[in-house]
């Protein structure tokens, strides 16, 4: 259930049934301190393992790296005391990259996160009102250990702990908890040229959430659609919410298979809850049993546009490799025939046979990124390629080759560039250089949110610091 | 076309507004992206102040609205009928039940199978205590998900309240090892709590609040649910930083009230016991609410503020039954509490009891019997109630109270002490009683 893009309003077959995920009221016995779990809630949203978002790209400023982003946690609200959003220490958070092409994951990245708290005798962030960082008040702090694994064989791997008690940024609470708030804080250098970071971030996403949910409309082409309005400019939805960071820096070398010095590498990130039974053998309180996989993400927009409802905690729990089994979901995808309907003056794309779809996502593009035929969903990124001087948000649409669908940086524009991929519009350049399909005018929609309303940093972890509480008082 | 175009529009409204909720909730928990036309829930949430009733409530116009303008779209006629559901829990006004059953009736009817309506039907039988025929849902949502973890929690729910353990346990370990998360977690922690592992059901639920992530309902809920499970393992003051942690993150939470009561009733505090209770039952008015506070009002010698609440439980019961809730066993253990015609009670504890196999039912009926001085007969059936190994004070009680009657001294002392043992206020009107008979 990631937020991803709600292009998803398209897809005629969403749940519902998130409706139910809040009150729990008592219908319990009278007079008896019997507890009824009974009302326990039958579904429940999951936001701290819940990956929104995952960014690959070589480093600008130093090229010999490669930086990965995955961000947690969707639309954090900055005022969100008093129990601010934090890292889950009972979440497995990883970033895996398969280097040899078959969809396995061949070197992970796992933060492991601990919370500690001063009074251990409440849950909360801050017990009171919080005027200094060492404020006894202040209650939570959390920090991480970084390993990292490299598969050897088969299901076999070295372990290395590149870290531990590394810190977690804090929340930017405002100007009595944090005078100044640092972007740079809690980014950890690990030497040779490894960096992490982890932390509430500003949410990097940008997107015209207000207008996709109203029957996907997209402002700038509010003429085109079914139900036709005057043409607007778009609107961030995600503008001034916050999401959870975790992010390295590492040589390219350290993801790729020795003795390469570049190639394509498939990445993905996913948040792991440890699976209970009611029975217990040894008596143990079992808080760290065999993990379940709750949530992935390679290429954004998979599960919420491709992914049928039915499916998606299967989707979710099943590994890259094994995406061929989703297959069709790609090659025929029910979106494409939702957005024929609700663009009646727009060329028909393709609702079937949309190899070009399992070329962008499942398998890399010839001649960019393409890593064989095994199909899975990773997000495949070239590292050959050098950081573009003048980057553009529509990456390889725009002959941005470093951008998406190489890679992904924090600026390109994935909304529009999926959009256009979907409307079969992928524009003259990748039409020219790779035969993919380019319908007009369907090269030219996309939602009007070029790019975010902060700038990224310079520097690692380069996503924008949190927004403030303080200042947060509401949105767009 | 025109048609066509209807129920396209009607399914795309329906799909836009169901990310919505997917996207952060715009029924509960962090503010949702909604469209420019109104606050972030979380805001209106706050603006709100003490409920964030107002927001579900807008929620619900907002649907109704939609559907009259599509009428047959069966996925916001789905999402009409949970919203229902979700009114019911805010409020314990059960009239919003037969409104749910219409709309998802009628999702159901659009588009047969449809899977979600299915589930919701199966939720709402559970709400109703219709457990068969939640069963029944539940499996038939299994089918047409399968692969989904969530029909799993109503199938194992309704094998819980029909005594059929193995299959419920079964059932939740298969929902938590699809989908690990606040809402497997908590059966796992109930499943543990009836076999009498209370440190295990503490452990799963602290998981179970982890996996809340802030979001204040689910964390409100999760906590309150360790609170009660911190009362059992004799961690007082542990429970009460839960309960006020509770509702510090959702304040005015009226379960945590009630909870509070108890913990303030367990720490000697009558008092504010009393002012917990009533707030929670001006909140929502539920039968554990109304119960309680009758019960604590009597302890005070308020007499008749007592009998007013007890008058008032016989209203919320008549209300709950009009609107398809079987509320027997409920009823049938008040009734059996306070002597309330001895021989209806039985009669009422066996229909409970036919409807609801589960140790539950058992106790109910034990202790209808025992009431009516049909001591022989319940104590096996006391017994029966304590075969998981539950440590529930409640059922340890009942189960004395059979044995001292039927004439065996000894072990209703010795059943007597496990039910204080577990609590010393497991129950506002019984833990006296025990005690006086262990001091006698």
């Amino acid at each position: 259930m990631k937020r991803g893009v709600a292009l998803l309003a398209l897809v005629g077959a969403v749940a519902a049934v998130v409706v139910a995920a809040a009150f729990t009221g008592a219908l319990g016995p009278a007079d008896a301190t019997a507890s009824s779990h009974r009302e326990a809630p039958l579904i429940s949203e999951d936001p701290t393992a819940d990956n929104t978002d995952l960014y690959a790209f070589v480093s600008p400023d130093a090229p010999d790296t490669v930086t990965l982003i995955a961000n947690y946690i969707p639309f954090e609200d900055p005022a969100g005391g008093p129990n601010y959003y934090r890292f889950d220490p009972t979440v497995q958070y990883d970033i895996r990259v398969d280097n040899a092409g078959d969809g396995q994951d061949d070197v992970i990245y796992r933060f492991q996160f601990k919370t500690s708290v001063a009074n251990g005798n409440t849950f909360l962030y801050n017990t009171g009102p919080v005027s200094s960082p060492t404020d006894p008040n202040l209650n939570v702090k959390q920090s991480y250990t970084l390993t990292r694994l490299v598969r050897t064989s088969g299901n076999s791997f070295s372990k290395t702990v590149l870290g531990t008690n590394l810190p977690v940024a804090p929340p930017n609470i405002g100007p009595r908890s944090n005078p100044t708030y640092d972007p740079y804080q809690a980014v950890t250098d690990l030497g040779q040229g490894r960096k992490a970071f982890a932390g509430p971030r500003d949410d990097p996403f940008f997107v015209d959430l207000g207008s996709i949910f109203d029957l996907g409309g997209l402002r700038p082409f509010n003429f085109a659609h079914l139900i036709p309005l005057a043409n607007e400019a778009g609107q961030d939805g995600v503008k001034n919410y916050n999401v959870h960071s975790i992010a390295i820096q590492v040589p390219k070398t350290d993801l790729l298979k020795a003795p390469a010095a570049d190639g394509t590498v498939g990445i993905y990130a996913d948040a792991s809850r440890p699976k209970i039974s009611v029975l217990r053998g040894d008596g143990t309180v079992d808080a760290h049993g065999p993990e379940v996989q709750v949530s992935r993400l390679g290429n954004p927009l998979v599960n919420e546009v491709l992914i049928p409802l039915g499916q998606k905690d299967y989707w979710n729990a099943s590994d890259p490799k094994d995406d061929a089994q989703f297959l069709s979901h790609y090659t025929n995808p029910e979106f494409a025939g939702l957005v024929n309907l609700l663009y009646p003056s727009l060329p028909d794309t393709p609702t079937s046979g949309r190899s070009d779809l399992v070329a962008v996502l499942l398998t890399g593009v010839p001649g960019l990124n393409f890593t064989g035929n095994t199909k899975a969903d990773l997000l495949r990124l070239n590292t050959a390629i050098a950081p573009a001087a003048d980057p553009s948000p529509l990456g390889a649409l725009a002959g941005d080759f470093q951008g998406f669908p190489n890679g992904r940086r924090l600026g390109d524009d994935v909304t529009d560039i999926e959009v256009r991929a979907i409307a079969c519009g992928y524009g003259p350049i990748l039409a020219g250089a790779l035969g993919l399909c380019n319908l007009s005018p369907n090269n030219a929609v996309g939602d009007g949110v070029d790019a975010n309303e902060d700038a990224f940093l310079a520097h690692f972890p380069y996503v924008a610091a949190p927004n403030r509480g303080y200042e947060h008082t509401g949105h767009n | 076309m025109r048609r066509r175009t209807a129920l396209l529009v009607g399914s795309a409204t329906a799909a836009a507004l169901a990310v919505g909720s997917l996207v952060g909730g715009v029924f509960a928990g962090p503010p949702s992206a909604a469209p420019s036309s109104g606050p972030p829930p979380a805001l209106a949430e706050r603006a709100l102040g003490e409920s964030a009733g107002g927001v579900t409530a807008t929620t619900v116009l907002g649907l109704e609205a939609q559907v009259r303008r599509t009428p047959r779209d069966p996925d916001l006629l789905t999402q009409l009928g949970f919203a229902y559901q979700l009114r019911w829990r805010e409020t314990a006004d059960a009239s919003f039940l037969p409104l749910s059953q219409a709309a998802l009736d009628r999702a159901v009817a659009v588009q047969p199978g449809n899977p979600n309506a299915v589930l919701g039907l199966g939720s709402l039988a559970l709400i109703r205590h219709q457990f068969r025929r939640a069963l029944v849902y539940g499996r038939r949502s299994q089918a047409l998900l399968p692969g989904s973890a969530r029909p799993y929690g109503v199938v194992g729910d309704a094998l819980v309240e029909l005594g059929r353990y193995r299959a419920a346990f079964a059932a939740f370990d298969r929902m938590a090892s699809i989908r690990p998360s606040l809402a497997s977690y908590a059966r796992v922690a109930y499943a543990r709590e009836l076999t009498g592992d209370l440190r295990g059901a503490a452990a799963a639920m602290h998981l179970a609040l982890e996996a809340a992530g802030g979001q204040p309902e689910p964390m409100a809920w999760s906590l309150v649910e360790v609170a009660k499970l911190e009362l059992l393992l004799d961690r007082r003051s542990v429970a009460e930083q839960d309960v006020r942690d509770a509702l510090r993150v959702f304040p005015g939470y009226p379960s945590a009230l009630t909870e509070l009561a108890l913990v303030e009733l367990a720490e000697g505090r009558l008092g504010p016991a009393v002012s917990a209770a009533s707030r929670s039952a001006d909140a929502v008015p539920t039968l554990q609410a109304v119960s309680l506070l009758g019960a604590l009002f009597d302890r005070a010698g308020k007499r008749a503020l007592a009998r007013k609440q007890r008058a008032t439980v016989a209203i919320i019961e008549r209300l709950l039954e009009a609107n398809g809730v079987r509320v027997d066993l409920e009823s049938a253990v008040f009734q059996a509490d306070y002597g309330i015609r001895p021989r209806d009670t039985v009669e009422l504890a066996r229909r409970a009891h036919e409807a609801r196999p589960s140790i539950y039912g058992d106790d109910a009926l034990a202790w209808a019997l025992s009431r009516a001085g049909r001591c022989a007969e319940a104590l096996p059936i006391a017994k029966r109630a304590l075969r998981l190994g539950t440590r529930d004070p409640q059922l340890f009680f009942h189960l004395g109270y059979a044995e001292g009657c039927a004439g065996d001294a000894n072990a209703m002392r010795v059943s007597y002490r496990q039910a204080l043992e577990l609590n010393p206020e497991f129950s506002v009107r019984w833990a006296p009683v025990a005690r006086a008979a262990l001091s006698g």
